[in-house]
Order: C-alpha cells, then sequence, then structure tokens
C-alpha cells in the first residue's frame, strides 16, 4: 500500500497542507468570539464620523459637492463598498505578512519553515481563513449598512463579482512581496499599518480619486487597486469611471499576472538570503 | 555590619522602588529604540490618518468648494485641515496608549517573562509605570512631529498660545493613562482583548467629534459624547489651539478632565491591584 504524505509532495498533499493551514487559523479565530463581533463593527465604527462629517458638508440633505465628483450624492454607498473592498485588501496584507510576525513571535517560523510545503503556499494558507472570515462578515456590515445608512447596490452585483477576483489574486503578489519585506525588517505592525493605509488613501477607498490634488491624482492612477474599486462601484453603483470599464477590466487582468510573478520573484529571493545569513527565526 | 548592607531590590524601600522603575523605562526604551520602523510611526502616521479625513472632506466640499462653507458655518472652525488634525490626533493618542501601555503586561506575558518579573521583590505597578515613561516621551515628539508636519506641508497655523495647548494635554494625562492602566490589568485576565481597543477607540471615533462638532449628533448620542473625556480634550484643544483661548474660556474642559483623570487614576491602580492579586490566586499570571 503506498501512503501519500507530505514528505512526498503533490498536489493532493499540498491541498491538504492548505486546508490544514486554514482550519489552524479558522479555529484560532473563533476561538475569540469577540474578535469576529469586532470586525464587524469596526469598519462601521470607522465610516461612522464620515457619516456625520457629511451632514456638515450637504445642503438639505443632499451631498451636492460630492455628487459633482463623483455622479452619486449617495456617498455612504460609495463608502460602504470601499470599505468592503478594503476588507479584503487588508485580509491580504495582515494575513500574509502579520502572520508571518506571529510565527516569528512564537518561534514556529523556524519548524513551519522546516516542512516540505513550499513557502508560498504556507503564506497562501494563512490568508484563506481570513478571506472566509471576510466574505461573512462584510455581508454582515453591508446588512447593517444598509439598515444605518440606506446602503442599496443598483448595478450588476455578479459582473462587480468577478470584476474584484483578478484584483485580489494580484493583490497576492503584493501580499508576497510585502512578507519578503517583513522577513526582512522583523517588525510587522508598522508597516502592514502605514502601507495599507497609504494604499487605501490613495485607491480611493473613502472617496473619488477626482478629488485628490493634482499632484497627488498620478500616484492614485499607478495603483491598479484604484481601477478595481472604481470599476466595482462603476458596475454596482454606476458611478462615473475614471476609464472605460473594458479598459479598467483589462488593467486588472494584467495586473494579476505581474503582480503574482513580481512578489513570488522577490520573496522566493528574500526569502533565500535570510536563511543564508541565519536571521530566520530572530525577531 | 547589617546597617551598612545596601539597600537593593532585594530589600524593598523607596530607591529600590525608584531603581526597579527606572529599570523598566530603560528597557522600553531599547526596545522603542531597537526597531527602526518607529522612524516611520513618528513621521508618517500624524500625516496619514488625518489625511483620509481631510481628502474625504475635500471631495465632500465638491470640485468648486461650495460644501466647505456650509461646512465652516457648522463647525464654526477657520481652519477644516487644522480641525480635523486636531480631531484625529487626539484620537490617536487614545489608541496608541490602549495598544502600548494597554498592552504591555500582556505582552510580557506573550513573551513568557512576566512571571519571571513578577517573582522578582520589586514594586510590581512599576512594571506598568515605566512602561508609560518613554510612551509619553515618544508622544510629546509624535506631536511636535505633528504640529510641524502640518504647518510646514498645509500652512496649519496655531494661532493660540503653545502653553495653553501644553496645559490641556497635561490635563488630559491622568485620564488617558489612567484607561491604559486599567486596560492593561484587565488584558491579563481577559487575555485577547483587541475587541476591547476597538470598542474603546470606536467609542472616541463616534462620539467625541474627532472630524466634526457634536451637535451634529442625536440627542442621546451627545449624552454619551458627556461623559467621555475625549470630548472635552478635542473641544478645549480646538479652542486652545485657533481661538486664542485662555484659562478661564478652557475652563469648561479642563474642570472635567481633570475630574475624569483622577476616577480613571483611581480606578486604573484599584483594577491592577485586583488583577495582581487575582492573577496570583488563580494561577492566570503565565497563562496565554
Amino acid at each position: 500500500m503506498e501512503m501519500t504524505s507530505l514528505s512526498q509532495p503533490n498536489l493532493k498533499a499540498q491541498l491538504r497542507a492548505l486546508y490544514v493551514i486554514a482550519l489552524k487559523d479558522w479555529k484560532v479565530f473563533w476561538r475569540y468570539p469577540l474578535n469576529a463581533v469586532s470586525n464587524i463593527f469596526q469598519p462601521i465604527i470607522w465610516i461612522t464620523p464620515v457619516y456625520f462629517m457629511g451632514k456638515a458638508f450637504s445642503t438639505n440633505g443632499q451631498a451636492l459637492g460630492f455628487a459633482a465628483y463623483s455622479g452619486t450624492s449617495d456617498y455612504m454607498s460609495f463608502i460602504l463598498l470601499g470599505t468592503v473592498l478594503t476588507n479584503f485588501i487588508l485580509t491580504v496584507f495582515w494575513g500574509m505578512g502579520y502572520a508571518l510576525k506571529n510565527d516569528m513571535d512564537a518561534g514556529v517560523l523556524e519548524s513551519n519553515w522546516l516542512t516540505p510545503v513550499p513557502r508560498l503556499l504556507i503564506l497562501v494558507g494563512r490568508t484563506l481563513s481570513s478571506l472566509l472570515v471576510t466574505a461573512i462578515t462584510s455581508a454582515i456590515m453591508l446588512a447593517i449598512g444598509a439598515a444605518l445608512f440606506g446602503f442599496q447596490p443598483t448595478g450588476n452585483t455578479w459582473a462587480a463579482f468577478l470584476t474584484a477576483i483578478p484584483m485580489l489574486i494580484g493583490l497576492y503578489g503584493f501580499g508576497f512581496a510585502f512578507a519578503a519585506v517583513v522577513l526582512l525588517m522583523r517588525e510587522a505592525n508598522t508597516l502592514v499599518d502605514v502601507s495599507s493605509f497609504l494604499v487605501q488613501g490613495f485607491s480611493g477607498t473613502n472617496f473619488p480619486v477626482k478629488s485628490l490634488p493634482t499632484w497627488l491624482i498620478p500616484v492614485a492612477l499607478i495603483l491598479p487597486l484604484t481601477y478595481g474599486l472604481d470599476a466595482v462601484r462603476g458596475l454596482l453603483l454606476r458611478t462615473d469611471t475614471l476609464l472605460p470599464l473594458p479598459a479598467e477590466i483589462a488593467i486588472l487582468i494584467v495586473f494579476m499576472f505581474v503582480m503574482v510573478w513580481f512578489g513570488a520573484w522577490v520573496f522566493n529571493r528574500v526569502e533565500r538570503r535570510v536563511r543564508t545569513l541565519g536571521t530566520l527565526g530572530q525577531h | 555590619m547589617e546597617a551598612s548592607l545596601p539597600v537593593s531590590l532585594g530589600q524593598r524601600g523607596f530607591g529600590a522602588d525608584l531603581r526597579a522603575l527606572w529599570a523598566v523605562m530603560r528597557r522600553e526604551w531599547v526596545i522603542f529604540t531597537r526597531y527602526p520602523s518607529w522612524v516611520i510611526a513618528l513621521f508618517i502616521w500624524p500625516v496619514i490618518f488625518p489625511m483620509l479625513y481631510i481628502l474625504t472632506a475635500r471631495a465632500l466640499a465638491g470640485p468648486d468648494g461650495s460644501g466647505m462653507a456650509v461646512f465652516m458655518e457648522i463647525t464654526g472652525a477657520s481652519d477644516f485641515i487644522g480641525y480635523i488634525v486636531i480631531g484625529t490626533t487626539v484620537w490617536m493618542w487614545q489608541n496608541i496608549v490602549l495598544w502600548d501601555v494597554g498592552f504591555s503586561l500582556r505582552n510580557e506575558q506573550m513573551r513568557g517573562t512576566l512571571e519571571s518579573n513578577w517573582l522578582s521583590p520589586t514594586w510590581r505597578f512599576s512594571y506598568l509605570l515605566g512602561h508609560t515613561g518613554p510612551q509619553v516621551v515618544s508622544m510629546f515628539m509624535f506631536f511636535s512631529i505633528t504640529a510641524l508636519e502640518f504647518g510646514l506641508m498645509f500652512g496649519v497655523r496655531l494661532n493660540g498660545s503653545v502653553w495653553m495647548i501644553l496645559l490641556t494635554a497635561l490635563a488630559a494625562i491622568p485620564s488617558i493613562y489612567g484607561l491604559g492602566f486599567a486596560f492593561a490589568s484587565l488584558v491579563i485576565t481577559v487575555k485577547e482583548a483587541n475587541a476591547f481597543v476597538f470598542l474603546i477607540r470606536g467609542m472616541v471615533m463616534i462620539f467625541c467629534g474627532i472630524t466634526f462638532p457634536i451637535s451634529l449628533l442625536p440627542g442621546w448620542m451627545q449624552s454619551i459624547a458627556k461623559w467621555l473625556p475625549q470630548t472635552y480634550l478635542i473641544h478645549g484643544m480646538r479652542e486652545a489651539a485657533f481661538s486664542n483661548a485662555g484659562i478661564r474660556e478652557l475652563a469648561p474642559d479642563l474642570i472635567p478632565l481633570l475630574l475624569f483623570g483622577t476616577f480613571w487614576l483611581v480606578v486604573g491602580y484599584f483594577t491592577f491591584l485586583w488583577m495582581e492579586r487575582r492573577a496570583r490566586r488563580t494561577g492566570a499570571i503565565g497563562q496565554y
């Protein structure tokens, strides 16, 4: 009888490894149920000041200034959708870079690294459970958003969902490269926070990028996420898009291939470097 | 001969307690400076967090800036960037204290050093207090850099007295850090307390008017806001920084801040004593 184990890597064994990593994270997450509750309310809390700030800018309850930039005066639906997509963006950033830091602190990174599982697969595995949690919490968040702020998508949900997929896959490339930086610098919180915050800000999570100061608009336009957020909003809320929708979707598909290749290349080089230096287990 | 023995940590005394406090402060400072990313945090956070709200405000104002006039009228602010920066910086202060001071004992627990430190014959509150010293210094640097960056990059001018700004910040220290002490003690008992940080900072974010005047809140929310010291801190800071207010004008904010400060310091200290006793009785100190 032939045994297929992780020490004889094949597709089945790799998938089993992915499942085990995701299951472990799933168990750890639900071990602290308060975190799940906070995942739902956290984004709502973040956008509440914007809701009241929007009132301070509105005339007769209409955010006319905002409508002039985006094509919709429903700024809360605009922001809620941006927040949901950002949740997924953060999941990839946190899921990989932060998981590496946690493993370093807990002293299990080296032993995990010794298992016959490709390192990139370990990184991907660390995001699976969070992606599922994010999908569940985002759905609940949108339901609460609909009740509190009147979130009402009027466009094509499936087209928007399919458009978001290449963006998310491309983000994995980002995440690989970022995990490499964490391996080098060994401190993840500030890096994760600052970089995800900057990307989030410049790609237009909370506002249309057209409203950025002129000198910042090029920064927004070189971020593929800008087109992802813009296309999904265009499809779901029928807002004005920066480029025609087919062009934005083409950019996202190119971004997906380039970023995954580039991120994997950077990670493999850095990982080899830290193993050569013997700093893998240091924190 | 016995009288000439040096007073060491093994023989508790005021000097030994101070030495322990100093040792904790020095250790925390070394850890703080050991990771170079603190430089990024110190220079980038003061700008990027308020920027998100400032840029949203620009978008809400519209291409012709028509919404800005409405905002200025409702808030009574002369500078919308300064108005938002004060609110968001106070929020960041409370947030950083909750993560830094609030999780100081928990981090020791996770590193496995809390039990061994607890066994040493030192004043145990010094572990918490010692963590606060470098934190206050780093926050002072944080505020100075915020003022400098927004002054240079966005032309935000503090028209008020620097002394009044400092006085308002000093009056807020007991409540901000007292809450941190109480929180740090609870974290040892409840372990994974991220959700509590999110709850407290969320309350500050929603109720204290970080980007809007609390008069825009519904009545029941305004009633809650009055029980949060950060509401008075944000209002007082805005008055001190932009309205040239003196002590008399600031008194309605300073008095509640000091009262809340006394309350939170007492709560913080006694929560620590309670936790310390409970953790020893249940053996929870080393669990994580």
